[in-house]
């Protein structure tokens, strides 16, 4: 980029003009920031893997796949027992995996959908209660999880004001959906797992998360969406675009980039939720989600275990870091190009 | 097209933004709308664009003499230029021209060919034709108004209207864009509308300018007729700089020679129909001393007050003019009015 013609040496990172400040300070306050990241997150995050490595590769592999004895091997009662508790334990954490994963497959799209809505319903138009309507999606960021959690328990519990209605709704496990054939009726699908009730179930799980990442999409989008206005819409739909194809061509191109971050953010957030989870999901060990499975495995003071799965996740927040720096350099591209246009003559 | 509006009202919160307009635009004209910013110039383009809707009730939008009242923004068959361009910053130069065409019912949809030949050709027109494969942030404000321009174009619009085109752009280049804007629309004939607060570009460009303020349309008129002949003190005003006399003055003596009728009357007179002598030879003059003198390139303004009220008159002069009086500022000289243009009070501004 540095070649470019049009590039204003003013942009970017290094060239802007620092304020002057006295040296001191500014290696005071660098060195504050380093100390306080170091103490609060290298530190714990190499913690996890180190304890989750404590007792060596093999260990940090049988949480997840309990080794076999070798063929033919003659195991004495205690060592059988010990096998079979390996493997429903590996079993346990598999299924909190899957949990996690499908919990995330289902709330990230919803919240993608519903952040969009929210953003251009309150930056594309000027209407009663806007702001009201923005503070409301800013909500659960500032509502304690856990409360978030107990607001679905006491709407859809057994004693909630939906109770009666919701602890009888019957409802077909999606991922139970299999391959039926056409023999019985014309539909080829079937369902093979149904749930009763709410409160529970997955179906609270994710709910309680939709709950607590839906201002992620949204919150990410609207300042974005709120800078660039709707002219390029109204000149879209002014060339004769239909509705569906000026967002498809023209909205949805601009907000990319906040949106993937958004869906980062929320994705994240969607793994890592503890608190809404954990009053609803009843703590069975089908309901496990990931930070549940860990948990119970400190509980059961198998605290290798509990840091194995736990570095999973920190591995996960990893990726997602990566991914969000990559999306934040390329928004902020994006951005930079925009700025030198209108220095341009 | 022709465009005709009727009795057209827009509020917003309570606030009028058009008050019961009357205007009608005749096939292939180019029309500025000017006025002071907030006067309702780009809401009456909006609506007309149908971006817009005027208050319910409030009269129809005649479209070649069909009510295009209800119809949505797309079926208008406008071409709309934003003051911010709104060029797709995602799409390159072509892309952006094509939009319009990409953008039609799959039945009317051109070929690929024929959308290639077209965008050329539209490009061609607005002399971007080397700037094809470039991105809206590669060019400068000129060129993206240009594209913003051939974008709308490609559609093949009836009307073509223009919200502060040049707004964002320096006096230069402004000037470039007003006589290739002039040329363009000799060459394509398309009825085009023009908002703009700039009086010098409304009447370099436009066939008739309709001066508007606070939502009403003051004057419709050609260029000339809104110069030589404001029809109220706003219009007079808003086009160029001028001096002002209230009235009659008490002592008998009459301010100027036209003055109003009425003692709350005003007069108005360009600071270039102010004429400086030296000599008060047949008596007409009036005394005035110089207070100021500034060079504005090709004129001078000359900065004088009255000896008889002490109240300040602009004057223009040209360098010859200039030259050939000697002016320095304290001389005491005489000033005469040219074409002065009186309005009784009962217009109040």
């Amino acid at each position: 980029m540095a070649g470019a013609p049009h590039q204003n040496p003013t942009m970017g990172g290094t060239g802007k003009p620092a304020p002057p400040t006295h040296p001191l300070v500014r290696r005071v306050t660098i060195a504050v920031t380093v100390l306080f990241l170091s103490v609060f997150i290298v530190v714990p995050v190499v913690n996890v893997f180190s304890q989750a490595l404590s007792k060596g590769f093999d260990a940090y592999a049988s949480v997840f796949y309990a080794a076999s004895p070798p063929e033919g091997a003659k195991l004495s009662p205690a060592e059988r027992r010990k096998l079979s508790s390996d493997r429903s334990q590996a079993e346990k954490t598999w299924s909190s995996i899957r949990l996690t994963m499908g919990i995330a497959a289902v709330v990230v799209p919803l919240n993608i959908v519903f952040g969009l809505a929210a953003a251009w319903s309150v930056t594309k138009f000027r209407f009663k209660g806007r702001s009201l309507l923005i503070t409301l999606i800013d909500l659960p960021f500032s509502v304690s999880p856990v409360i978030a959690g107990l607001i679905f328990v006491l709407l859809l519990g057994r004693s909630g004001v939906f109770g009666p209605w919701a602890s009888n709704l019957t409802w077909p496990d999606p991922f139970s959906l299999h391959w039926r054939g056409f023999a019985q009726e014309w539909w080829p699908f079937a369902f093979t797992q149904s749930f009763t009730g709410i409160i529970f179930t997955p179906l609270a799980i994710a709910l309680a998360s939709i709950f607590v990442t839906f201002p992620f999409v949204a919150r990410s989008l609207i300042p974005l969406m709120d800078s660039q206005g709707s002219d390029e819409e109204v000149a879209a739909l002014s060339l004769g675009a239909s509705g569906w194809r000026t967002f498809r061509t023209v909205t949805l191109p601009n907000v990319k980039w906040a949106l993937l971050y958004g869906v980062i953010l929320c994705t994240a957030r969607v793994f890592g939720e503890f608190g809404a989870v954990s009053v609803v999901s009843g703590h069975t060990d089908a309901n496990d989600t990931m930070p549940l499975r860990i948990e119970k495995l400190w509980n059961e003071y198998n605290n290798q275990a509990a840091f194995t799965v736990a570095s999973l996740l920190a591995l996960l927040a990893v990726v997602t870091l990566v991914v969000q720096v990559l999306v934040e350099r390329k928004t902020g591209k994006a951005a930079m190009t925009e700025v030198e246009g209108v220095d341009m003559p | 097209m022709s465009i005709e509006i009727i009795g057209v009202s827009k509020t917003f919160n309570r606030f009028k933004a058009l008050s019961n307009v009357n205007f009608k635009v005749e096939t292939g004209e180019l029309v500025s709308l000017l006025g002071p910013s907030g006067c309702g110039k780009t809401t009456l383009l909006r609506v007309i664009a149908g971006m817009e809707a005027a208050d319910p009730g409030s009269g129809p939008i005649l479209f070649d003499g069909h009510d295009v009242t209800c119809q949505e923004v797309g079926k208008r068959r406008i071409g709309f230029v934003f003051q911010s361009y709104a060029l797709f910053k995602h799409m390159s130069v072509f892309e952006n021209v094509a939009f319009g065409l990409r953008a039609k019912p799959w039945r009317q949809r051109p070929r690929e060919a024929e959308i290639r030949a077209k965008v050329g050709e539209l490009l061609q027109l607005v002399q971007l034709q080397n700037f094809a494969q470039r991105y809206p942030s590669q060019l400068s404000g000129g060129q993206r108004q240009r594209v913003a321009l051939a974008r709308a174009l490609a559609v093949e619009p009836s009307v073509l209207l223009l919200d502060e085109p040049f707004g964002a752009l320096d006096a230069t280049v402004r000037r470039e864009l007003r006589r290739w804007l002039r040329k363009l629309h000799s060459k394509i004939h398309v009825t085009t509308i023009l908002v703009t607060h700039d009086q010098e570009e409304a009447l370099e460009v436009s066939d008739r300018v309709a001066v508007m303020n606070e939502g009403r349309i003051e004057q419709f008129a050609s260029p000339e007729t809104i110069y030589d002949n404001p029809a109220n003190p706003f219009v007079f005003k808003f086009l160029g700089s001028y001096n002002l006399f209230h009235g009659r003055k008490p002592n008998g003596s009459t301010a100027v020679a036209a003055s109003p009728s009425s003692a709350n009357g005003v007069t108005f007179v360009r600071p270039h129909d102010v004429e400086i002598r030296r000599e008060n030879t047949d008596g007409s003059g009036i005394a005035a001393k110089i207070s100021h003198i500034a060079f504005a390139g090709s004129s001078v303004n000359v900065e004088l007050a009255r000896i008889d009220d002490q109240a300040v008159v602009d004057a223009a002069l040209s360098m010859h003019a200039y030259k050939d009086l000697g002016l320095k500022p304290d001389d005491k000289v005489f000033i005469r009015l040219r074409n002065t243009r009186s309005f009784d009070d009962d217009y109040v501004i």
